[in-house]
């Protein structure tokens, strides 16, 4: 449903300029079921060219490996997904769930990523699966993904313009960044001022568990339905784009040592990052002491 | 006789829903309808953080995110027994209310009306409209409505952050402080999709259509030359040419109380601005949460406690292998009856006047529930602009609540399919249980301990198939039930689980 609030293009006109034919969208098509597996057998024989195949959505695998958890035609759709897989030029994983597992891997269901579970590579595909177009699965983490960075991508694979994929196999160009940089609190980061109350302006990081200096994504540069991101309105960043999202410790709070988080911004050294934030917070200006400012 | 079984995945529902009909000379016989994916939402929650419910919960849906977040504040406020301010109150529903106008227009435009575009129907002659205006990603409608509900969304986020899942309800309120100027922002933007709604949607100005009481009124606004254009009116016509306004046999229709009424709105008879109430055969009664239970009968569950006389401490175990079950979805029962939720319920439950007269006419039928929805924007946007007016950004919009370690809560919202409950336990300071009926369930369970059949079940009963092999017929009437199955199997990520195919 995120998708449907791309603008510039809106989806109809993206899926028009770029010539893509949507053979089939579980919320968009009016195709009957008949035609659905119709269109199923004209992929499996080559008939139909499947280009770009997203998936969202974790592999339910369960129970016992069998997949019984999720059917469709009494067949596990994990199974479809391994037929289909091989078939596709491009094998898009949208979505944290469908990169890594997402909120599938707490659960009892034997979640799994089309190529990753958790950080951990293999997943439904195994950690070799390359997909005819040579990129392996490509994933768009997020919950939900920034349509932008969805449309994005469907214009840079058409185009055939070469893509530059990190460690995650997620774009560098969306991921090669942190939630924090834009985050309009920066500046209260800057000078180690902590929100303690909600609605209080401050830093989310020091005791709201925001996740925002670990996390890498486009929120802040993009910003979510053009207007504004969590961190900009005081909701803490919960680290949705990570490989282990949801964490296993509760939200809203920050691990600390010593009034510091036990997790500090992503490469940052301890006895630096202290002796900074010491003096960083001796160096507040009144402005933000008082926090007149707002984010 | 000719008699024939058909099963069907039915898609443009969000999550994954299979109907098995049997069909006797044209005509249903018997209807199961099962949910096909099970995702472990509930256990998932046990032991984690006291908040959790607010970033997890949001997940399990892309289309109501907002309606879960709601649900799971007023768990935690009933927890804490928070004082939660007006302002809080009126951003909250400003919000609801927002992603509300989404999912129904979306749902009606781009996932019911849709069907009036397939190809099946090009002898009939509303088809060269249909294609006109509902053709999926082309059709004038379809693209007019894609447009402005992302616009309605940027509501969502300029309170919220971001549409869908945001976590910025809290127990005692709302995390943002929207100043003057975002207020301003969040009024223009209503007041331009009003301006759309009016034009697109009614065919006629608002203040016009708020006269309408009765029935008849609606018809003679459909026939008026200034109003056919609207969506309103040409999907009334569709449905009619297409007997979608045929009257089923009816079950009950429940509601849980939609948009809490902000203290200087209160009154001993009205606490929200769509009252509770459980709706029988033309008769309005209290709604009695006490009398809601779980029934696993064809459900693929095992219950631990046996007993369900507390969803509090009911536990969720799945048995893929369970005898005589077929659907992921539970049978929750109101008074032991299968009972529907759904925008139709609320606007009944509520005495919604032109909806009331309607239903006393012409009874229950897909195009009532599609009515429903098309019509509810009229009275949510005059309520939403009401309430950014009253939101001074001096006053709270949160008050800290007194820390809680163990305790209950429940959390009854009205999503946009319906009533929506979140039931939650603490202990220690962590969620020792969580368990949710979501509108689906109601709507889309499977039978019970009695053999009684759930609400769509039963609306399948007796429909009229004119071709078996193209059943078009039965994709409207379990699509008029908005069906989110990925809510109603308390799966978890958003709602279009299944894959999209690209291809040139």
């Amino acid at each position: 449903m995120a998708l449907l609030n791309i603008e510039s293009p809106h989806l109809p006109d993206l899926c028009r300029t770029l010539d893509i034919e949507l053979l089939w969208h579980p919320s968009l098509s009016n195709s009957s079921a008949q035609e659905h597996l119709a269109l199923l057998d004209r992929l499996r024989s080559c008939e139909q060219q499947l280009d770009i195949l997203c998936v969202e959505g974790f592999v339910i695998n369960g129970p016992n490996d069998s997949g019984r958890y999720d059917l469709f035609w009494n067949r596990p759709k994990k199974d479809l997904l391994l037929e289909l897989a091989p078939l596709a030029q491009h094998l898009v994983a949208v979505g944290t769930c469908a990169a890594f597992g997402g909120v599938g891997n707490i659960g009892e269901i034997e979640a799994s990523g089309l190529q990753f579970i958790a950080a951990e590579k293999g997943g439904l595909l195994g950690a070799d699966f390359v997909a005819a177009g040579g990129y392996p699965v490509i994933n768009l983490p997020g919950c939900p993904t920034h349509p932008s960075v969805v449309a994005d991508l469907l214009t840079n694979l058409v185009d055939g313009d070469p893509l530059e994929l990190n460690d995650l196999q997620a774009p560098q160009q969306w991921f090669d960044m942190l939630i924090h940089q834009g985050c309009l609190r920066n500046e209260y980061h800057e000078f180690r001022i902590e929100e303690r109350q909600f609605g209080e302006p401050g830093c989310l990081f020091f005791h709201r568990g925001c996740r925002g200096p670990l996390t890498s994504g486009p929120c802040n540069k993009l910003l979510w339905n053009q207007r504004s991101s969590k961190t900009n309105v005081g909701v803490p960043c919960v680290g949705c784009t990570s490989p282990d999202f949801p964490q296993a410790y509760p939200f809203f709070e920050t691990r600390n040592i010593a009034d510091i988080p036990l997790e500090l911004p992503a490469g940052v050294d301890r006895a630096h990052y202290l002796a900074y934030k010491g003096m960083a917070a001796a160096a507040a200006p009144e402005r933000l002491k008082k926090r007149k400012k707002l984010p | 006789m000719k008699r024939r079984s058909l099963t069907l995945p039915i898609n443009r529902v969000e999550g994954d829903l299979e109907i098995s009909v049997d069909i006797s000379n044209n005509v249903v016989v018997k209807a199961q309808v099962a949910g096909t994916m099970f995702r472990g939402f509930e256990q998932m929650m046990s032991g984690r953080g006291l908040l959790d419910g607010l970033v997890i919960t949001p997940r399990i849906c892309g289309i109501c995110s907002t309606s879960h977040l709601y649900a799971a504040a007023l768990a935690l406020d009933q927890l804490h027994q928070a004082e939660v301010p007006d302002n809080a109150i009126r951003m909250r529903n400003l919000t609801h209310i927002a992603e509300h106008i989404q999912s129904d227009l979306r749902h009606v435009i781009l996932m019911f009306a849709v069907d009036f575009a397939h190809p099946s129907y090009n002898k009939r002659s509303f088809f060269a409209e249909a294609e006109r205006c509902y053709t999926p990603l082309q059709g004038e409608s379809a693209i007019s409505t894609i447009k402005a509900t992302r616009q309605v969304l940027e509501i969502v986020a300029i309170i919220g952050g971001q549409w869908p899942h945001s976590s910025f309800m809290v127990p005692g309120g709302i995390v943002s402080t929207p100043n003057s100027a975002d207020l301003r922002k969040c009024r223009q933007l209503l007041e331009e999709v009003v301006h759309w709604y009016e034009k697109q949607i009614l065919g006629g100005p608002l203040s016009e259509w708020q006269k309408l009481k009765t029935a008849d009124e609606l018809k003679s606004w459909c026939v008026d030359p200034a109003h056919k254009e609207g969506d309103l009116a040409r999907i009334i016509r569709i449905a009619e040419d297409l007997q979608l306004d045929r009257g089923e046999a009816t079950h009950g229709f429940i509601s849980g109380g939609a948009l809490p009424l902000p203290a200087t709105e209160m009154s001993n008879s009205r606490s929200h601005l769509f009252g509770a109430g459980h709706w029988q055969a033309g008769r309005l009664k209290d709604l009695d949460l006490s009398r809601i239970s779980e029934q696993l009968t064809s459900s693929y569950y095992r219950s631990n406690s046996g007993a369900l006389d507390s969803l509090f401490l009911d536990k969720t175990i799945p048995d893929a292998e369970k005898e005589k079950a077929y659907s992921w979805v539970k049978s929750p029962r109101y008074a032991d009856q299968p009972v529907e939720t759904s925008p139709l319920a609320e606007l009944l439950c509520a005495g919604h006047p032109l909806i009331c007269s309607w239903i006393a006419e012409k009874g229950v039928s897909p195009l009532a529930r599609e009515l429903a929805r098309l019509l509810r924007p009229a009275e949510l946007l005059p309520a939403a602009l009401r309430w950014i007016k009253e939101t001074n950004p001096k006053d709270s919009f949160y008050i800290e609540p007194a820390p809680c370690e163990a305790g209950r809560g429940l959390g009854i919202v009205q999503a946009s399919r319906g009533m929506l409950g979140h039931w939650l336990e603490v202990r220690d300071g962590l969620i020792d249980n969580y368990q949710m009926i979501t509108p689906t369930s109601w709507n889309a369970s499977p039978r019970d301990e009695r053999g009684m059949a759930g609400p769509m079940e039963q609306a399948l009963l007796g429909a009229r198939v004119d071709n078996p092999d193209h059943p078009l017929e039965l994709g409207h009437i379990v699509r008029s039930f908005d069906p989110c199955l990925v809510c109603a199997v308390h799966s978890l990520h958003k709602g279009n689980r299944n894959t999209l195919r690209l291809g040139a």
